[in-house]
């Protein structure tokens, strides 16, 4: 699965650990998300939608759809 | 929210650092090798040290990672953590050392204290992880479980069958931990966790 999520905390000046502190994870699980090495579960994206405000799709998307 | 902290860090920082984890882990070769050199130790008790030694020095090298970036782990994880590597390496010492200055009962005693604070520990850590923490616990214990039954599977046909000598506990504890270690990485490594 592929995301946006290292151009969005970029677009909005924060460090990794700024976004791991919004979602109550580690940065070392920010890092693992953005880099592609973890697939977050439905009820974490939905908390990254919800702190970048935007919808699911728009930031994940499906590569082998 | 602000820029609090730099997302990515400097090669030459990384580099220094890598430099720094290679000297920490020099000298715990060195200091493993001039602990067993010499002292004609069972191979069982040899591995029981190095998993000893390897363990403190993980928890000692996760307290200095904890101090310098605290976010590196889920909120109250670094702790557990440490208190989980500390005491592993604690009883696989006692075994060995304890015995010299306290009776075997005595011993054997704390023993089971300290592995009851490393169950309620290994608990709280696992209810305070974050979901990538947990994925990391989960494939750590199926990656060791599937190596360790096969092996044991192995073993145990070969013993069967007089083809090897037989291991003792203590030196199965040994393997189990050394695997188990090595599942951890090959699993915190999948996910980018150096």
């Amino acid at each position: 699965m592929n995301n946006h999520l290292r151009t969005l905390r970029a677009d909005r000046g924060w460090s990794q650990a700024d976004l791991a502190a919004a979602l109550g994870v580690s940065r070392q699980t920010v890092n693992a998300l953005e880099t592609g090495r973890y697939d977050p579960s439905l009820p974490l994206a939905f908390k990254i939608a919800r702190v970048f405000e935007q919808p699911i799709e728009a930031i994940f998307s499906d590569t082998g759809a | 929210m602000s820029r609090s902290e730099i997302s990515t860090q400097p090669l030459v920082v990384k580099i220094l650092g890598g430099l720094a984890l290679a000297a920490v882990g020099a000298l715990t070769g060195a200091a493993l090798a001039n602990a067993i050199e010499g002292r004609n130790m069972p191979w069982a008790d040899s591995l029981a040290l190095a998993m000893a030694i390897a363990l403190i020095t993980i928890g000692v090298l996760s307290a200095i990672t904890m101090a310098l970036r605290p976010s590196t782990v889920p909120k109250g994880c670094g702790v557990l953590q440490i208190v989980v590597f500390l005491l592993a390496g604690a009883m696989f010492l006692a075994p060995m050392y304890a015995s010299a200055f306290v009776t075997a009962d005595t011993v054997f005693a704390g023993i089971v204290v300290l592995l009851a604070v490393q169950t309620v520990a290994n608990v709280m850590l696992w209810r305070r992880a974050d979901e990538m923490l947990r994925q990391v616990m989960a494939e750590t214990s199926a990656i060791a479980f599937w190596a360790l039954q096969t092996a044991l599977f192995l073993y145990a046909a070969a013993e069967r069958l007089g083809l090897v000598d037989t291991i003792s506990g203590w030196g199965l504890t040994g393997i189990l931990m050394a695997v188990y270690l090595v599942s951890s990485i090959a699993a915190a490594a999948r996910r980018g966790i150096h």
